[in-house]
């Protein structure tokens, strides 16, 4: 067998050898049997007739071209802001073992491009249960291989525009000449998308509703220049839109051709590989230490620490533990995963307030779409808390610390930025509804969501996080450990999963809180604004009180979480 | 100061760690020392509080670490072979960050003087990425050793540091056991053991097969008189090739 191929498998194999073994302890078995009920609940039950029907017009070429739109976006945040450590990054052991052995630069990006398609594979898999609520006649065999070509394709681009970056970096104006044509086709893309959207956007600002919005838009990205720009990535999504056999069979080839246009491009680039590689890898190893082969994607290098946030001597020791979260976030902080969701509550915000005259009510609804992407997203998207110190297990169990307040202090490092982001953007949404001449909302409608919203941003970011962070203490042997936010196209299907069944367990917390709320108000009876507000309050403090009860469980399983979990 | 008593580990079947009992009194430095995948290490992180051992009880400063955890880690220190450190805090924020988790009041007084004694002075901003490997370990003991502990538990620990270091390290063991901290110093490093060691506990298989002063045990095993600490070792833990000629 091949060396790398043999490397591969075995250790695919020994990993899901480990994480089986695992499921032997009764927390793990629990977690696979509810995990499995998930995934069948989610994926694989068997649909209703109307669902399908519900759900296709999803497939219209609205869709298709805002989809290709968005994996262009992606694609461009890859190339703009960089991402060369993710696609390129080697554990230690291959940078000791395969660089120092008889092996070609071009065998080890096959071999990179190779580990890639287990990511590849499954993602589309999920895809293929995901989508099959699109309501077309494909067969799921065919889709499999249309999402196959799809995350293929953006994988080796990937990689590609890691290589030219790598090689500009590396090389300065000899690299950026070296790979002019590829950067000339990135820049010619970006344009004429950009000319598109700019020319057709009093067509974009004068439809009402979101609906009208986004037919617009897809029309817009369905016509010259936009439509030339997204033409080859048209071509690569347009089998997973067809909605026929025979339509898949006139789109394949195409996408086929495209994605063999990629891996060709990624094997001839000519970049300083293994220096680059080696230097990620290092800056990997560096950073992630024993975690980091499970890393899907890597953060900025950290800048120095040039600059500090002062800390007391004195004080609860378990502040000291914020604070050095707070310096973590500061110091990986990604800014390129929150692209996606500013795109996203951008194209929302727009679409929400499309039809409105004035800028303030657009400002409004961006504002607010934003702050619900962040609450959606943004969770998964920093770090800073358990997820990335259970790393540190042996060195958190020598604090001298109530495990309770550990993972108290951890959770609010993550919580709590993120809700002061989400109360910002609503201050801004309330007081710019207070300058549009559009009545969004009744005034004491407004005042009253004004007032109950930071109890409620506060309470939901800190059940979220308890939730993301109870899953890395109690199954830190099958969870992704460290600061790195996975963003990968490949990663997007697990992402999809991961984002539903938090908001699935949120959802049966809030069962009580909302029930006590709504007795609470009825008993009350008072107004629908001031009943609006108190439901929302006392929702918000009995989901607090429930999610300390769960830091209280998750702190006694801390102090008895041991280091081999984590290794 | 650190009374450990009848302790048991066990991970599934398998006994890491088998009834292990000793006591190390103020200024006592007890020498841990066995062959690899003798339980070293797992009976230290019993010690430190990291790990729970199935049976038995490890009390630091008369406070037990399983029911009365935080003023028994309060007074420990436990530097591992390998640095465990955060990777966006600099030098000087790791000192901070554990000052104010032990309640250290002096802390502008003392990171001086620290980073001075451990010659990271010009490093003080820098983040344990940018640290070389006996820096990192440098930095580890800094934080070990800032708030003064009266427990003091070493695994290995002049892995990566340099003459001068390891010169200044044994300078610092001893200077802590003078000044009334408990100690336990695990090494493979057996001239070092022999050298600042005033008790040694050998193990072998997760068992306590020798403890005692050095003179102790070599009484106990005639035998072994006028032999090295390295034979003594070897006989002791069982390498048949190893075993001294009479």
């Amino acid at each position: 067998m091949n060396a790398f191929l043999y490397l591969s498998v075995t250790s695919a194999r020994n990993r899901i050898v480990g994480m089986v073994r695992r499921a032997r302890r009764p927390r793990y078995a629990a977690a696979l049997i509810v995990g499995g009920l998930y995934v069948w609940g989610f994926l694989v039950r068997p649909l209703s007739h109307g669902t399908a029907e519900a759900t296709s017009f999803f497939l219209g070429q609205p869709t298709e071209m805002i989809v290709t739109l968005l994996i262009v976006v992606t694609l461009m945040g890859s190339w703009v802001f960089g991402s060369d450590a993710t696609a390129l990054a080697f554990t230690q052991a291959e940078v000791s073992m395969l660089f120092s052995a008889p092996v070609t630069r071009r065998q080890l990006i096959k071999y990179k491009l190779f580990r890639a398609q287990f990511a590849v594979v499954i993602n589309a898999l999920i895809w293929v249960f995901v989508l099959r609520r699109g309501g077309t006649a494909l067969p799921s065999p065919l889709r499999a291989i249309s999402l196959w070509v799809l995350f293929s394709t953006l994988n080796f681009h990937r990689l590609g525009a890691a290589l030219v970056r790598s090689s500009w970096r590396e090389h300065g104006a000899a690299g950026a000449r070296r790979h002019r044509a590829s950067i000339v086709a990135f820049v010619a893309v970006g344009v004429a998308i950009a000319a598109g959207m700019i020319g057709a956007r009093d067509e974009l600002w004068t439809g009402e509703g979101i609906g009208p919005f986004f037919t617009a838009l897809g029309r817009v990205l369905a016509d010259p220049p936009a439509y030339w720009g997204l033409f080859p990535f048209h071509l690569v999504v347009a089998p997973t839109f067809a909605k026929s056999v025979g339509e898949w069979s006139y789109a394949i080839l195409p996408a086929l051709g495209v994605m063999l246009v990629h891996a060709f491009w990624v094997l001839r680039t000519d970049a300083a590989f293994e220096d680059a590689a080696i230097k990620a890898s290092a800056e990997r190893a560096r950073r992630l230490d024993a975690r980091s082969r499970r890393a899907l994607a890597v953060p900025a290098a950290p800048a120095s620490a040039t600059s500090t946030i002062k800390l007391a001597a004195v004080g609860h020791p378990a502040l000291a533990i914020v604070w050095k979260n707070i310096l973590c976030l500061r110091r990986t902080s990604q800014w390129r995963v929150f692209i996606g969701p500013a795109v996203m509550a951008i194209a929302l915000g727009t679409a929400m307030g499309s039809g409105e005259t004035d800028l303030a009510a657009r400002i409004a609804s961006g504002s607010m779409a934003f702050a619900g992407m962040l609450l959606l997203f943004g969770g998964r998207l920093i770090r800073n808390d358990l997820r990335h110190d259970m790393q540190h297990l042996p060195l958190l169990k020598t604090l001298p610390i109530a495990p309770e307040q550990i993972v108290m202090a951890e959770i609010a490092s993550s919580a709590l930025p993120m809700a002061l982001v989400q109360i910002g953007l609503i201050i801004v949404a309330y007081f710019a509804m207070l300058a549009s001449t559009a009545q969004i909302l009744p005034a004491e409608v407004r005042l009253a969501l004004f007032v109950a919203a930071p109890f409620a941003v506060l309470s939901l970011n800190a059940a979220l996080a308890t939730i993301q962070n109870g899953t890395a203490v109690l199954f830190p042997g099958w969870v992704r450990l460290g600061p790195t936010v996975s963003t990968g196209v490949e990663a997007l299907g697990q992402n999809v999963l991961a984002t539903i069944s938090n908001f699935f367990s949120l959802a049966i917390a809030l069962v009580i809180p909302l029930g006590v709320g709504w007795i609470v108000v009825a008993w009350m009876q008072r107004s629908q604004p001031v009943s609006l507000a108190l439901v929302i309050i006392a929702a918000a403090a009995i989901l607090g009180i429930e999610t300390y009860a769960v830091i209280r469980i998750l702190g006694r399983a801390l102090a008895r979480a041991e280091p081999s979990q984590t290794e | 100061m650190i009374a450990v008593r009848e302790i048991t580990k066990l991970y599934g079947d398998f006994t890491a760690v088998r009834g292990l009992s000793f006591d190390v009194g103020m200024g006592e430095i007890l020498g841990l020392v066995g062959p690899n995948g003798a339980g070293k290490t797992t009976t230290l992180r019993c010690l430190a509080g990291i790990i729970s051992p199935s049976r038995g009880t490890v009390a630091i400063s008369g406070h037990d670490m399983r029911s009365d955890p935080i003023p028994a880690k309060r007074a420990l220190a436990f530097i591992p072979d390998e640095p465990h450190l955060f990777d966006y805090l600099s030098v000087e924020e790791h000192l901070r960050f554990i000052a104010r988790l032990y309640g250290v009041a002096d802390v502008e007084a003392r990171i001086p003087v620290l980073l001075d004694e451990l010659e990271l002075v010009e490093k003080r901003r820098a983040l344990p990425g940018e640290l070389s490997r006996g820096m990192r370990q440098k930095l580890a003991i800094a934080c070990g050793l800032l708030h003064s502990p009266t427990a003091l538990i070493l695994d290995e620990p002049l892995t990566g540091l340099d003459p001068a270091g390891i010169r200044r390290m044994r300078e610092t063991i001893i200077a802590r056991a003078a000044a009334g901290a408990a100690v336990i110093l695990s090494s493979h490093l057996l001239n070092l053991v022999e050298e600042l060691c005033t008790k040694l506990l050998v193990v072998r298989r997760g068992e306590g097969i020798a403890y005692g002063t050095i003179d102790e045990i070599i009484g106990a095993h005639p035998h072994l008189a006028g032999r090295s600490l390295e034979d003594v070792f070897l006989a002791l833990t069982g390498d048949p090739s190893a075993a001294p000629a009479v």
